[in-house]
């Protein structure tokens, strides 16, 4: 079980773990896929400047699943990480094993945040544009987000502050005053949603995750109402679109040419690219690939990929809506509180589905925290709330 | 989707399945297109497309030619390489 592709034995103090899908100049970078098999980048990603300079040594890289892909890094071409056959995220273990302060990630399908919540840990992905995704590997750019996972809420927002930050170099970067928000917006907490479908649809066990965060913030004073979230449910269909449309050309580039894998076996041109990408990409990065390419043809474009656009504005309308009146959304994880290896063999494409606890803040961008095994949701720079809610869920539900 | 259609996608994304994969793949469309078939029902013809999440601001830097990496540095990854430039087959005999 490999939960860090590489570790450096010299960082001492105070350090962090880098999800590998975050480019760094010392150490390889591979997103789980054979394609990048010992890829040396030229250059740190800008999290990676700014953690330096904030005085972190980086102790290693954390397997992921295939650019991300999958429920809980399952489908990592060097292997997945499991205990007694249940799915940990390497991140989780990183943290266990090690004295990382923190794991960096990218959350793109919510992995971190279904991994972190699950596996004892806390994750938060912040709202888009205001940590640079600058040396990133790309997967679904107009979600993804770079994501903290530590052992506690105060430890994620320590890391988180030192991250938060207007980069010129991002084409998606906030404006300094707007990341600074992140920062500075208001605690304050007094209203509480509940998702009342998105919970039903989960098994008793995760369901009664969420009880046990209602009853600690009920205690705290918050008053926690259920609410009606079903149009929150097309969420997942309209980020599984989009997300593979974006994956689908973000990975056009690797094709054995300028850097990565390439196969022995060619003689044309044509046979180096498909041999090359047929060799080195696993199957769910695959179907992704060939799912999200259709959805962007002729014939389904307006059908597929134009009528998800549309669906994120309702449902970015309807968070917006909820967030009116209340200052956060809880919500489950995930279906349920465990994932085996088998189950994910036997359904490789798990984590198609279990994007619909995931997909309302991928695909608004809004942030999101989770532990415990549930998810809170709030406003876009609306952290300082979902961190104080966080800590009630810290003090309350364990 | 039929195999037809798979075909057209596997060579357009430079994959090959094997069949077993591409039995696979079909079940796997299948079920998401059933997904996305059942959400149709929403109407959104007068709904805007939201192509960005927030706001975007666009980044302006200066126009300034810089040399950050040297062409070695450049082709150290790359599978193969012959007098600085990327090897790739014979393209036009």
């Amino acid at each position: 079980m490999k939960y860090l592709l590489c570790e450096n034995p010299a960082a001492e103090g105070k350090n962090v773990v880098l999800s590998d899908m975050i480019l760094t100049k010392d150490f390889p970078t591979t997103a789980g896929s054979r394609m990048l098999e010992g890829y040396m980048s030229l250059f740190d990603a800008e999290v990676v400047d700014r953690l330096k300079a904030a005085g972190y040594a980086i102790r290693g890289k954390a397997n992921v699943g295939e650019l991300t892909l999958g429920v809980l890094g399952e489908n990592s071409y060097f292997g997945a990480c499991a205990e007694n056959g249940v799915l940990v995220d390497a991140s989780v273990i990183a943290l266990r094993e090690t004295n990382a302060a923190a794991v960096i990630g990218l959350d793109a399908s919510g992995t971190p945040r279904r991994g972190a919540a699950l596996g004892g840990m806390v994750a938060l992905k912040p709202t888009y544009g205001t940590i640079s995704r600058f040396g990133t590997i790309s997967m679904a750019c107009s979600g993804e987000a770079v994501s903290v996972t530590a052992r506690s809420v105060s430890d994620v927002r320590d890391t988180v502050n030192v991250l938060v930050g207007h980069d010129d170099k991002d084409g998606t970067s906030l404006p300094a005053e707007k990341c600074a928000l992140v920062k500075t917006g208001d605690p304050s907490v007094s209203r509480v949603a509940i998702a009342r479908e998105l919970t039903a649809s989960a098994n008793a066990e995760m369901q009664a995750k969420v009880v046990a965060a209602r009853v600690a913030l009920e205690k705290s004073g918050v008053e926690v109402v259920e609410i009606d979230d079903s149009l929150l449910l097309a969420a997942k269909s309209a980020w599984n679109i989009l997300m593979s449309a974006e994956l689908c050309n973000n990975v056009s580039r690797y094709d054995g040419v300028k850097y990565g894998y390439r196969t022995k076996n060619y003689k044309t041109i044509d046979e180096l690219y498909t041999g090359s990408r047929t060799e080195a990409f696993g199957e769910l990065l695959k179907y992704a690939i060939l799912f999200g390419s259709e959805t962007l043809s002729t014939e389904n474009y307006m059908k597929m990929y134009d009528k998800s656009l549309r669906v994120r504005r309702l449902v970015a309308e309807r968070l917006a809506a909820i967030f009116s009146e209340f200052d956060a959304l809880l919500l489950p994880v995930a279906s349920k509180c465990a994932f085996t290896e088998e189950e994910t063999r036997e359904n490789v494409h798990l984590s198609y589905d279990e994007a619909l606890y995931t997909a309302p803040a991928s695909i608004t961008g809004m942030p999101a925290i989770t532990l415990c095994g549930v998810q809170l949701m709030g406003a876009a720079f609306s952290e300082n709330k979902l961190y104080s809610l966080a800590e009630i869920l810290e003090g309350g539900t364990k | 989707m039929d195999r037809e259609v798979l075909r057209r996608l596997e060579k357009l994304n430079q994959l090959a399945l094997t069949d077993a994969e591409k039995e696979a793949f079909l079940a796997f469309y299948a079920k998401q297109e059933r997904e996305w078939e059942a959400l149709s029902a929403i109407d959104t013809e007068a709904v805007e497309r939201m192509v960005h999440v927030l706001p975007v601001y666009t980044v302006v830097r200066e126009d300034t030619v810089i040399k950050k990496f040297e062409r070695e540095d450049l082709q150290k990854g790359a599978p193969e390489t012959m007098d600085g430039y990327w090897q790739v087959p014979r393209l036009v005999e």
